[in-house]
């Protein structure tokens, strides 16, 4: 058993002796050698395929359409986007070096790939935000905004949260710290970008910044993804480390989770209160939707009340709607068959 | 009478719907095989009265590759007299939720006697216990009429 408090070694490129298919998420023997064809949790492989087909680029949405749109925002409407804008930004901005920090230390080359993967496209994400700055407003403007999600009190409290866990990964990278990385990570890509969502979703609802909504559904999309493998990551994190899988660390995603929803529901109410249409108590059960969902991907039970997702226009676009010319990894099959409903005589529940 | 659960399941939420169904089944009186993707090679369809499908969606709604087989299995078996249920687990944000669930849904209603659907958001809840129960009187009252 190991210490989860003893600081993870960083590892070497090659470790010839060791096999290539890893014996451990970390402290584990691996080579350093990736055979897709002979990892640990074969799954991996399927997801990787998954994320790298996701592949977009900002400039392949053309803004046209948004720029001219812009002038007819309400002022309040385009001081909220470009707040929200940089926030974003921001939280992308802390993604991409932590991933490649944990590959470090993450012995299962497989899972290392993927985040790799997933850095890449949090290098993306953080770049769309600035394309869509660039084609808003001149560079002293984007500037000014940057500087007051930098100052902004609220934001920062959010963000402080997820930077000490990150933080003391890195001064200390122990397992423990790797698991409270782990699900602050979950709170930074599964929580904290959702009232921004909502707030794009809801331009979108009025066809108004398509482009950028397209551009938000193609994040979300990767963020969902993450999510899904990053409560992968500690499900096989928590298994394989039975230390690790203690009624405290159970509590401490409790509670860690709580507290970005509370963090979420205080940002909602400041930066969406002059927005009509978007009803704050419904987005406050929205959040806790949202975080039950979080707790269920980590083989949790729900934290708050059930209930049916409340906002249900927060969704990704289709890839019909996104007008996704790219063929699909996996083949697309024509189904022949035409839709059915319960109206054919049997029961939907 | 005889019934399968057949089911595929990365992150183990289907494979729980599926053993909440074939408990809420045996409660009925009827044990069930529970038989995951990649063993449906072991079975034939034709030796069951009730069959129920399980499947998670990916990929825009999809079913997921190791149940393509199992599709194609319903498609080119005779399995007109098969009473069928489909259910399955996914995530409301993707714009096709339970994406594979209503594709199963559409081919089974041509080639077998489709009873029932069921959709699970991620892992089943509490509440999701008596829409399960549900699944299974469906399919159990439909074998009864049909046969
Ligand atoms: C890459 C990817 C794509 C997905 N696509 C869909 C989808 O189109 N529709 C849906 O309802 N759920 C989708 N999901 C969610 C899964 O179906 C959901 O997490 C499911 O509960 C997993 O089932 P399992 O635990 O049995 O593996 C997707 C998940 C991932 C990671």
């Amino acid at each position: 058993m190991s210490d989860i408090n003893q600081p993870l070694t960083k590892i070497k490129l090659l470790n010839p002796t060791y096999p290539n298919k890893a014996t451990g998420l970390i402290n584990g023997e691996s080579s350093g050698l990736l055979n897709w064809n002979d990892i640990a949790y074969p799954q991996m492989y399927d997801l990787y395929q998954t994320l790298l087909a996701n592949f977009w680029k900002a400039q392949e949405i053309n803004m046209q359409d948004d720029i001219k749109q812009w002038d007819y925002l309400t002022e309040t409407e385009k001081d909220i986007f470009l707040r929200i804008n940089t926030q974003l930004a921001s939280l992308d901005s802390l993604q991409t070096p932590t991933m490649t920090h944990v590959m470090d230390y993450v012995t299962d080359s497989s899972f290392k790939a993927i985040f790799a993967v997933i850095a890449q496209q949090e290098a993306v994400h953080n770049e769309s935000y600035s394309y869509i700055l660039s084609s808003l407003v001149p560079l002293r403007e984007q500037n000014q905004r940057f500087d007051q999600a930098k100052e902004d009190p609220i934001v920062r409290k959010r963000n402080q949260l997820i930077l000490d866990s990150y933080e003391s990964f890195r001064e200390n990278p122990t397992p423990q710290r790797l698991f409270e990385l782990a699900i602050n990570s979950i709170n930074l890509e599964g929580i904290y970008f959702y009232a921004g969502f909502a707030f794009f979703y809801h331009l979108a609802r009025q066809q108004k910044m398509l482009k950028t909504s397209t551009m938000i559904s193609y994040i979300q999309r990767d963020e969902m993804q993450h999510a899904y493998f990053v409560s992968q990551f500690v499900r096989i994190l928590l298994t394989e480390n039975p230390e690790l899988n203690t009624e405290e660390n159970i509590q401490f995603v409790y509670n860690t989770i709580d507290q970005a929803v509370q963090l979420e529901k205080e940002w909602a109410d400041y930066i969406l209160k002059d927005i009509e249409g978007i009803d704050l108590e419904e987005f406050h059960g929205y959040v806790e939707y949202l975080a039950n969902k979080r707790f269920r991907q980590i083989g949790l039970d729900n934290y708050y009340p059930e209930r049916e997702n409340p906002m249900q226009w927060i969704h990704v676009f289709s890839d019909e709607m996104m007008n996704e010319t790219k063929s699909d990894f996996f083949e697309q099959k024509s189904r022949t068959y035409t839709k059915v409903s319960s109206s054919n005589g049997f029961d939907e529940l | 009478m005889k019934a399968a659960i057949i089911y595929t399941s990365v992150t183990g939420n289907t494979s729980a719907l599926a053993e909440i169904i074939q408990e809420k089944m045996e409660v009925k009186g009827l044990a069930a095989d529970l038989i995951p993707a990649d063993e449906f090679q072991k079975i034939h369809l034709n030796e069951y009265d009730i069959v129920a499908v399980g499947t998670y969606s990916w990929d825009n709604g999809e079913i997921p590759l190791e149940m393509e087989e199992i599709y194609e299995a319903f498609e080119s078996a005779n399995v007109k007299g098969l009473t069928t249920g489909v259910f399955g687990t996914g995530d409301s944000f993707y714009p096709y939720y339970c994406g594979a669930v209503d594709l199963f849904r559409d081919m089974l209603y041509v080639h077998t006697n489709l009873a029932v659907t069921l959709k699970v958001e991620l892992t089943p809840q509490e509440e999701d216990l008596a829409r399960c129960e549900k699944f299974c009187d469906r399919l159990l009252s439909e074998v009864a009429v049909f046969s």
